[in-house]
């Protein structure tokens, strides 16, 4: 497999004020091939929305090598797209408006992108919605235009960093549904972050198990199950075992306590 | 008026003015009623509506009012506008700046909460009776609600917003116009609101202590004269000047700022 995404040997290191440095990732190494579906799981505070951001530009690490399709990493770019867990929608732009902001930023002109953007509103089933304001939108609605807005400057890879976690279970089900059909629709690559084992086993092509902070890669587990996939998987066996076997990489990570 | 739907839909659009208009227009009328009819008016000590809205159309008629109102908008323009550039700047600063806004949070916070428009006297004094002293008093007392707001406005700028800009590409000039700005102008037009009614206050003071003209030395010259009918007049003016511009700015709040809820 060539690698699409590449990261080798991240270290990241931060310290936050009046405390003691905290390594929060060690020598992390991801690999995910062109039109893959790669899930991140592991234990809270492990680093793995940390490294979404890294890889994003957003925090430069301490060490180590990231490229996209060969192209090295460094900082923000249009090859790369974030779906953020708590929407990061800005409130005082409508839909519509919220969609074009990556092209806005890139300079296309208005007509040609609100063309370009017409089609991600329709991909996310937000028809009709164009001139609503966040604040008038469900939890999914809000996160539909989240994956609109990453999706519409056409990146090469989206990066998902627990998109579905702010929504309630019932609407969490529909939206990975929804993932998996756009996924399919736009083709593109997608690292997606998530502390549920269901929902990376049903969307992935792998998972990749991070142990607890400092993150480093503990296992990755191949996902074999085939596509499309659709909810009456969840209930096989082959589903369980793939759970139980991520939950069995998983559970010595996890503080009894809860978090650290 | 059951079951009658034409009336219930009027009603629901337009019952809420209309209880309000009805406090306002009772208002009047009882004390009208209250001064004709219950108690002998005395015109040294009080005045009714009807006297009031003669003797302010008496000075609507002779010029009186607009030229009043001429000479008190200049220093409350002039004192306004310095609050609002300074306080944001101020207010920008503290926000920005961790150790700026340790350092002058706790005054400015001493400042706003002391009735400032007590060294109303020493400003005068200071700056004279012209239109500087006026100014700078009302601008003493307008720039805090514009520091206090801009800071709070500045500090609850959502850093992953910030982040989404930045991750899409977005220049520093990118942040500053799509998200800073956007983000701390609701607070500054919220503070507008404030500093209005301490702007009004101030120019009416300023005009008590030292003024030749203007609606404030108005109100305290007809007081002196016994002239109660054209104080309340001009009293009169002042309220519907502050109800005009608050309920404007929240009008010009809700017009421009719709993702703003509960507002």
């Amino acid at each position: 497999m060539v690698a699409y995404i590449e990261a080798k040997d991240v270290n990241l290191t931060f310290t936050p004020p009046n405390r003691a440095p905290v390594t929060a990732l060690k020598d992390f190494n991801v690999e995910v091939g062109e039109g893959e579906f790669v899930s991140i799981v592991g234990p809270s505070g492990c680093g793995k929305s940390t490294f979404l951001n890294v890889l994003l530009g957003l925090i430069p690490p301490v060490s180590g090598e990231m490229a996209i399709n060969g192209k090295r990493v460094e900082g923000p770019g249009q090859d790369r797209a974030m779906v953020f867990q708590e929407f990061g929608l800005l409130p005082w732009r409508t839909v519509l408006n919220n969609v074009e902001l990556g092209l806005e930023l890139q300079g296309m002109a208005t007509n040609e992108r609100r063309a370009i953007c017409q089609k991600f509103i329709e991909m996310v089933g937000l028809v009709g919605f164009e001139g609503h304001y966040p604040h008038e939108l469900s939890g999914g609605m809000k996160q539909r235009v989240g994956i609109a807005r990453a999706l519409a400057s056409d990146p090469e890879v989206l990066l998902m960093d627990e998109p579905f976690a702010a929504l309630d279970a019932q609407t969490r089900d529909i939206m990975q549904a929804e993932l998996l059909r756009i996924w399919d629709e736009a083709k593109k690559t997608v690292l997606f972050v998530t502390h549920q084992i269901e929902e990376a086993v049903y969307l992935s092509d792998r998972v990749i198990v991070m142990t607890k902070r400092p993150g480093r890669t503990k296992k990755i587990i191949d996902i074999p199950l085939p596509r499309p996939r659709n909810y009456e998987m969840r209930v096989t066996q082959e589903f369980n075992d793939l759970k139980l076997a991520l939950w069995n990489e998983l559970k010595d990570e996890i503080n009894p306590q809860g978090n650290d | 008026m059951k079951g009658n739907a034409a009336f219930d839909e009027f009603w629901y659009k337009n019952g809420r003015w209309i209880m309000g208009a009805v406090a306002v227009v009772g208002f009047f009328l009882a004390w009208e009623a209250l001064l004709t009819w219950l108690i002998p008016l005395n015109q040294f000590v009080m005045s009714k509506p009807s006297l009031i809205f003669h003797g302010l159309w008496q000075d609507v008629l002779n010029g009186n009012l607009a030229s009043d109102l001429v000479v008190s908008a200049k220093p409350f323009l002039f004192g306004f506008v310095a609050a609002i550039v300074v306080g944001i700047f101020v207010g920008t600063m503290m926000g920005w700046r961790l150790r700026v806004g340790y350092t002058l949070d706790p005054l400015m916070t001493a400042l706003y909460a002391s009735p400032l428009v007590a060294i109303a006297p020493l400003v005068i004094i200071a700056f004279g009776v012209g239109v500087p002293g006026k100014a700078i008093l009302i601008f003493v007392l307008c720039v805090f609600p514009f520091v206090f707001n801009t800071y709070a406005g500045v500090k609850s700028v959502d850093q992953l917003l910030v982040n989404v800009v930045r991750s899409m590409g977005g220049s520093s000039t990118d942040i500053y116009l799509k998200v800073l700005i956007p983000s701390v102008l609701p607070y500054i037009v919220a503070g507008a609101r404030y500093a209005i009614g301490r702007a009004l206050v101030g120019i009416l003071v300023g005009e008590f202590y030292a003024a030749t003209a203007g609606i404030g030395y108005k109100i305290a010259w007809y007081s002196d004269m016994f002239e109660l009918s054209r104080m309340f007049g001009y009293i009169f003016v002042m309220m519907v000047i502050a109800v005009v511009f608050t309920e404007g700015i929240r009008w010009a709040e809700r017009t421009a700022f719709p993702w703003r809820t509960g507002m």
